[in-house]
């Protein structure tokens, strides 16, 4: 999906905005020596934790945003705030134009959330039955939840332990049902913190799909965070990263990418078992006679490398592919841990 | 008269999950039953063998005794059928995270915690315990009673209800600020009631009876009103339900504060299980 163009879009586009939050956490800290007793009892040491400074973050309607950042950076605390569990310490929430915490009941009939180590479902009851509950809770008029709930079963597959119960499901399929759970009510605009994580690849893949297919069929908008980036490439146009509290990257992937150079992986199987010694790379490993390297190729280009290996050894086969997302995302936080030292 | 459409409609709900729930498994169904009993008549039991043995404890005959545990019993049972899934508990609520799910659904904090911990099913063998031995004081007992003694009756017992409930949040609400230290603080204060709840109060001396009807108010859960309701005390049925207004009042603004606080912080740790089954 196409990153909206800010400039060209009206104000009532925009499905989220948050303008300047601050959100403060105090932590008590606790010293363990027998002397602190009383001072841990009635004075403890207050440690602020700033999870998020000054944040201004605007999500169009219709758009997919990936929300990124190593742990602790603010991004469940940012789905909290965008999902009435949370107000900000300073600067304002708004979300489809409303205030969430101060439009609390009519703001969470329009939205969906999903924490993924979080469920929804009645325990002891059949998935069916938390559904029924939905429609009671959520107040979905009968006709609505029963196309829905065609919808959903379609999409996700649920049909097929839509009779079981909740606890006897696995950790996939608990995570589709409370997709399909969520979407009943028919939000704009879901909030899905994690909701692959430990589920196995199919499922996941499964996940995904189904989180493209109700973007581009019904336009929802969907924000979500995850640790896997590989899997927030496949979904988002735009990703948002997040580190301290700050909003550290605003773009899409390709732009994120270029903020550490182009890098690749160049493999070379020679008739040597030694490396060919290439200069403007990072040696990363020889099997046998296939020599791994790491390279950015921004600085240097494939053939001039090629040129060196091939004056110092017979080249049997190349192969070169751009390096995993998660690679790039490894670096960068790495870069930011340095900056903070 | 729409939110009392929305009162009934969530609990008709519950009902259904609730009677699901219990047919489900008829094994599990008959050890519920009988082991919901046996803890209900346990409770009652010692007193009972009392005032049967000295026919009577101090002012109370047997059977107004009996009246008093059937009272109990009661009280016990509306709110265990009430206020399940640790609504009645709803310090675990708090101290494990859980609040965030009542946040997230589109009503009124209060209107889930009334409705959400229905069980009218499997949460009604105390209550039934109850109607019993209340049924059966009330046949023993020799006295006419007025439709203004129905009405006091029902409005002490409801007030009965509300002051465990107010006691239960009231302390509760702690969890707001120590969620693990204060996440049983609730259960410790119902048990403490429900285990005090069948002793006749009167020997006491007037301190510790003062304690025991104001910041322990143990005493409305049954020895007071039913004193009232009976004639035994100077008769004025209108304490217990002043008393519980008072009670309400308190549990509503700590839990208030709590909410706000709880809305400030959110919480830091979160554990899923309780208030789903």
């Amino acid at each position: 999906m196409n990153r909206p163009d800010h400039n060209a879009t009206s104000v009532s586009d925009i499905a989220v905005e948050l303008t300047e939050v601050d959100k403060i956490f105090y932590q008590r800290q606790r010293s363990e020596k027998v002397r602190d007793v009383f001072k841990n009892l009635f004075r403890p040491n207050v440690r602020e934790i700033r999870a998020l400074q000054k944040v201004n973050l605007e999500i169009h309607c219709g758009e997919i945003v990936a929300y990124a950042g190593p742990n602790g950076a603010g991004k469940s605390t940012t789905v909290k705030l965008l999902s009435s569990v949370l107000a900000p310490t300073s600067g304002t929430v708004r979300c489809l134009g409303m205030d969430p915490m101060k439009d609390r009941v009519h703001y969470v009939k329009r939205i969906g959330v999903v924490f993924g180590q979080r469920t929804e479902l009645w325990w002891d009851q059949p998935v069916a039955a938390s559904f029924e509950w939905k429609r009671v809770v959520w107040d979905i008029p009968r006709d609505r939840y029963d196309a829905m709930l065609d919808f959903v079963k379609e999409l996700l597959g649920i049909d097929a332990f839509f009779n079981s119960l909740a606890r006897q499901l696995s950790l996939g399929q608990k995570m589709r049902a409370d997709l399909a759970l969520m979407l009943m009510h028919e939000p704009e605009i879901l909030f899905l913190d994690e909701p692959t994580i430990g589920v196995d690849v199919l499922a996941k893949r499964n996940i995904l799909d189904f989180i493209k297919n109700l973007n581009r069929e019904k336009g929802v908008t969907v924000m979500i965070t995850s640790h896997d980036m590989d899997e927030l490439e496949q979904l988002a146009g735009r990703i948002v990263m997040i580190d301290k509290g700050h909003i550290a990257f605003d773009g899409d992937f390709g732009e994120l990418r270029g903020q550490f150079g182009d890098r690749r992986h160049l493999v070379i199987e020679t008739a040597d078992t030694s490396p060919p010694k290439l200069s403007g790379v990072q040696f990363i490993e020889s099997k046998s006679n296939r020599h791994h390297f790491t390279f950015d190729a921004a600085q240097i280009s494939i053939p001039t490398l090629l040129d060196q290996a091939a004056e110092q050894t017979t080249i049997h086969d190349v192969e070169t592919h751009r390096a995993p997302i998660d690679d790039v995302i490894a670096d960068m936080y790495e870069y930011w841990d340095g900056k903070e030292g | 008269m729409k939110t009392l459409t929305k009162l009934f409609a969530r609990w008709r709900v519950q009902a259904y999950l609730d009677f699901m729930w219990m047919t489900r498994d008829f094994r599990f169904f008959l050890i519920n039953i009988i082991s919901d009993t046996i803890l209900n008549l346990a409770g009652v039991t010692a007193v009972f063998l009392l005032a049967e043995r000295f026919e009577g404890i101090g002012l109370w005959s047997r059977d107004q005794i009996v009246f008093m545990l059937g009272y109990a019993a009661l009280v016990r049972g509306l709110l265990d059928m009430g206020f399940s899934y640790n609504i009645l508990h709803i310090s675990r609520r708090i101290g494990r995270g859980q609040m965030d799910h009542t946040l997230m659904q589109p009503q009124p904090v209060w209107m889930g915690l009334l409705t959400e911990g229905f069980m009218p099913f499997s949460g009604s063998w105390s209550l039934l315990t109850g109607i019993g031995i209340w049924t059966w004081a009330i046949f023993q007992l020799d006295a006419v009673f007025t439709l203004y003694w129905w009405l006091m009756f029902f409005c002490n017992l409801a007030s009965s209800c509300a002051i465990v409930l107010s006691f239960s949040f009231a302390w509760g609400s702690l969890a707001f600020w120590a969620p693990v230290a204060a996440e049983e603080i609730s259960s410790r204060a119902v048990n403490f009631m429900f285990q005090l709840k069948s002793f006749p109060l009167d020997g006491l001396s007037t301190y510790v009876l003062a304690s025991m009807l104001t910041v322990l108010p143990v005493g409305f859960v049954a020895w007071y009103p039913c004193g009232q309701l009976l004639g035994i005390a100077p008769a004025n049925l209108w304490h217990t339900p002043l008393v519980a207004m008072v009670f309400s009042l308190i549990a509503w603004i700590l839990f208030k504060k709590g909410m706000q606080h709880y809305e400030q912080t959110g919480s830091q740790r979160y554990l899923g299980f309780g208030h789903r089954g």
